[in-house]
């Protein structure tokens, strides 16, 4: 046998692990109506526009030792398992047929879960209206949820719900509702997902990107656990008892081998078990949130979120410049919830899982307002604030023992501090709300990032207070009106608070590790200038890298994409320890250094 | 006039050059800024860079990149400080950015004031007549990718400046084949080494060259 031979049957045999994504998941026994099943066949034309191979590594679809260059093996594997298209209704119903070699041997499932988009309003009719689950991996302990955007027209998607109908696949008289993905959604969930990935932000994350004629494509994502709240929230409406609790059940069962479900009684203590995670992660993820500026459309249904807090469906998420807590984006039909309302929707959320589980013990559906005083929203409350406060001091650069000296003895500074320090924040201009490219919003003024940047070496280097003109010639962005920043006798008492309280803590963080003033805000400066670095990407900067990638993509294949978004992505981490920092050589290629520029210019945008 | 070239190299092999240029500084407690040039990942030179003085009992550090956006009430720190160094990196992106900042005026009136300016392997590069020496050797030269066509420096001092000199044949060719068409003396600095001038005396730190007219001279 020669080498070439050799080397070929071995790199066949390290990518069988893909022979496994069939479309068959343990979701399908435990819940037969949780889905619809579809037969799906290859479909043609297909090439790869992206593929991760630090995520395949991980979830143990390649070895760990193979580069990260694509051979023709891995993407033939890739195109068969991923490049498929569902057999729907309508080719059913049309009589359509298909070659049977490009018809896929197993089936492939829709599932199920509430949308507020529908009229029926308690999943009975939505779901994944344009994707399938592909299946499940399993790898060192962990399981992999595996899905595609882009494979067809489902009977679940708000098309055939609105004009009752089913549609063929591509129909181009129905744009949401035809059940193809676009390319540069497609790249644009890779990029942006990778940086909160790396950033310790929970996060669907893209496995692979599949390119089609007309800027098509069908995205593949991978997560520890694909369901959504409103994956249970359809069958609690319908007051479904036996759905609810086997898809519930299922979903502790096989959240069991993870870190977070290890203590979890296997009796019906379990289903508390599962309200106070909910209750905790829901809590922590707002709050993170608010703080990182992240736009996540969270709303009653439970929808655009998984159940661990992780960001799925990339359509409308943002991470602002600024505090733009005004803006909302448009979805035609309907505006989202703001930034800060993202809260309320969370705690909706877990409201409507202290009905669930109350109906999983009792069997007995009570309505969700009789749940508004349970304790569990006091704790939603609590673990909230409780978060808000570490962030922050996070943010001013602080190192751990010092913040939780500080959470620990004097929270009624920190406290105090957060409310001036969300005064400035929350400063809009006074041009009023308008529209933006995919929305409304009403600027905010104040950029809180650059403050926290300056101030601690500023302190260091003069050991005084900055005057209010000072103070607001740092604070204030490209969207404040002279209008705006006019100093009146409330902001100037306020910007004094600011900076006591902001010496205050330090001074009180000093005073409990004994560390010298200078020393702690040198560490400060330095921990500052990487949380908040002026170039930080916003969701206008991805977009228009995004852009810039699809005008160049006859030039660069899919390795130079996944190497740009990785250097990117990596660039992007805010780790103040520096322990993952991007090979300085960001200027190798033009198209990064035209990529810093975008993140510059854009910087405080949306 | 006090101004420090440093050529390059790890911290430890510039110990020489940081006591010499520490001992021109008045204030017992001065307050350094350090100007990357390029703020792309620039906190890590800036973390390098204090940990490199904090040997030497500096406390006050001030960061400021200015090819982005900058606040002048730290600009203003700035120049209200001790020393202010200018980093490494590419020289063309480098002069651009602190040209267009208007900064290079800013940098001479504190020189003029008594500030002490420091700068290494680029930043040492800006501060002489033009950046000529960062376009050769072939092997080894900065990208000019920003096409900077205004190559003069500061012109602080009467020489150019060559740094990561090696003393090899391929070096020196090039070095004398400049030499040739340079007006200018051409000090080449191998890495730990470098100049300072305090108020018109000039100190060579570890073994420097001397290029001029077509000769190589060991300083």
């Amino acid at each position: 046998m020669g080498q070439s031979q050799k080397k070929s049957k071995l790199s066949l045999k390290s990518y069988s692990k893909f022979d496994s994504i069939d479309g068959s998941h343990p979701f399908k026994k435990a819940v037969p109506e949780g889905f619809i099943d579809y037969p799906a066949r290859i479909r043609k034309g297909g090439k790869l526009a992206f593929f991760n191979y630090a995520l395949a590594k991980e979830m143990g679809l390649i070895p760990v030792s193979h580069p990260e260059k694509m051979d023709k093996e891995l993407e033939k594997k890739v195109l068969e398992t991923f490049g498929i298209v569902i057999i729907n209704e309508f080719d059913q119903m049309n009589g359509r047929s298909f070659d049977k070699k490009d018809i896929k041997s197993g089936t492939y499932m829709a599932t199920r879960y509430l949308q507020l988009q529908h009229e029926d309003k308690t999943g009975r009719t939505s779901g994944d209206g344009r994707s399938i689950w592909n299946g499940q991996v399993k790898h060192k302990g962990s399981t992999w949820d595996i899905s595609s955007c882009g494979t067809g027209a489902t009977a679940l998607s708000p098309a055939t719900s609105k004009y009752n109908r089913f549609f063929e696949t591509g129909d181009p008289s129905i744009s949401y509702g035809c059940g193809y993905a676009e390319l540069d959604e497609g790249l644009s969930t890779a990029l942006f997902s990778d940086i909160f990935h790396r950033n310790n932000i929970n996060t669907e994350q893209t496995l692979c990107v599949i390119e089609y004629e007309k800027n098509y494509s069908i995205n593949v994502r991978a997560h520890q656990s694909l369901f959504r709240p409103s994956h249970f929230f359809g069958y609690l409406k319908q007051g479904n008892y036996t759905n609810l609790k086997n898809s519930i059940d299922y979903y502790i069962d096989s959240r069991r081998a993870d870190k977070e479900f290890e203590n979890c009684p296997k009796g019906p203590k379990k289903y508390d078990y599962l309200l106070n995670y909910v209750c905790r992660t829901f809590a922590n993820t707002t709050a993170i949130f608010e703080d990182e500026y992240i736009f996540c459309w969270l709303d009653w249904d439970g929808d655009n979120i998984l159940m661990d807090g992780g960001i799925i469906d990339y359509g409308s998420v943002r991470q602002f410049g600024l505090f733009h807590h005004e803006y909302r984006y448009d979805d035609v039909e309907r505006f989202s919830t703001n930034i800060l309302e993202q809260k309320e929707k969370a705690k909706k959320i877990v409201q409507t899982f202290i009905q669930l589980v109350d109906f999983l013990k009792t069997k007995e559906k009570r309505p969700l307002g009789q749940f508004k005083k349970h304790k569990v929203l006091t704790e939603f409350e609590s673990l909230f604030n409780e978060r808000k406060n570490y962030n922050l001091l996070k943010k001013l650069g602080l190192g751990e023992s010092a913040v939780e000296a500080l959470l620990d003895k004097h929270i009624s500074v920190v406290e105090d501090f957060r409310k001036v320090f969300s005064y400035f924040e929350r400063a809009k201009s006074s041009k009023g709300l308008g529209r933006v490219s995919d929305g409304v919003s009403w600027d905010a003024i104040f950029c809180m990032r650059d403050l926290l940047r300056e101030l601690p070496q500023i302190y260091l280097s003069r050991e005084e207070h900055l005057n209010e003109a000072e103070f607001i010639e740092i604070i204030r962005s490209n969207y404040a009106t002279q209008e705006d920043l006019e100093v009146n006798s409330y902001r100037k008492k306020k910007i004094k608070e600011f900076q006591e309280l902001y010496s205050s803590l330090i001074e009180l963080s000093c005073m409990e590790d004994g560390t010298s003033k200078e020393k702690r805000l040198l560490e400060m400066t330095m921990r500052s200038a990487v949380i908040n670095k002026m170039e930080r990407v916003t969701g206008d900067a991805i977009s228009l890298i995004v852009d810039l990638v699809m005008k160049q993509r006859k030039k660069i294949g899919s390795d130079e994409i996944y190497k740009l978004f990785k250097k990117f992505s990596s660039f992007q981490t805010m780790d103040p320890s520096g322990q993952s920092l991007p090979n300085k050589k960001f200027w190798s290629s033009n198209l990064m250094r035209q990529f810093y520029e975008i993140v510059k210019e854009r910087r405080e945008g949306i | 006039m006090k101004l420090a070239l440093y050529s390059g190299g790890h911290d430890f092999e510039n110990i020489r050059m940081d006591e010499a240029l520490l001992s021109m500084v008045g204030n017992k407690n001065p307050k350094v800024s350090f100007i990357p040039s390029c703020s792309y990942l620039s906190h890590v030179d800036f973390r390098e860079y204090v940990s490199q003085y904090r040997k030497h009992r500096i406390k006050r550090f001030i960061h400021f990149p200015i090819d982005t956006s900058f606040s002048n009430v730290v600009k203003e720190e700035v120049f209200n400080g001790d020393i202010i160094h200018l980093s490494g990196g590419n020289t063309y992106y480098f002069l651009k950015h602190l040209r267009k900042a208007k900064m290079l005026g800013a940098l001479k009136e504190f020189v003029k004031r008594g500030g002490v300016l420091t700068g290494l392997s680029a930043g040492a590069i800006i501060m002489t007549k033009n950046i000529n020496t960062a376009g050769f050797p072939s092997f080894d030269r900065d990208e000019n990718e920003d096409n900077v066509k205004n190559l003069n420096g500061m012109g602080l001092v009467n020489f150019e400046f060559f740094p990561h000199y090696k003393n090899s044949a391929r070096y020196d060719k090039e070095l004398l084949k400049y030499s040739k068409k340079s007006r200018n003396k051409i000090y080449a600095c191998p890495d730990g080494a470098g100049i300072l001038l305090n108020d018109g005396m000039k100190t060579f730190v570890g073994k420097c060259y001397c290029f001029f007219n077509g000769e190589k001279i060991v300083l």
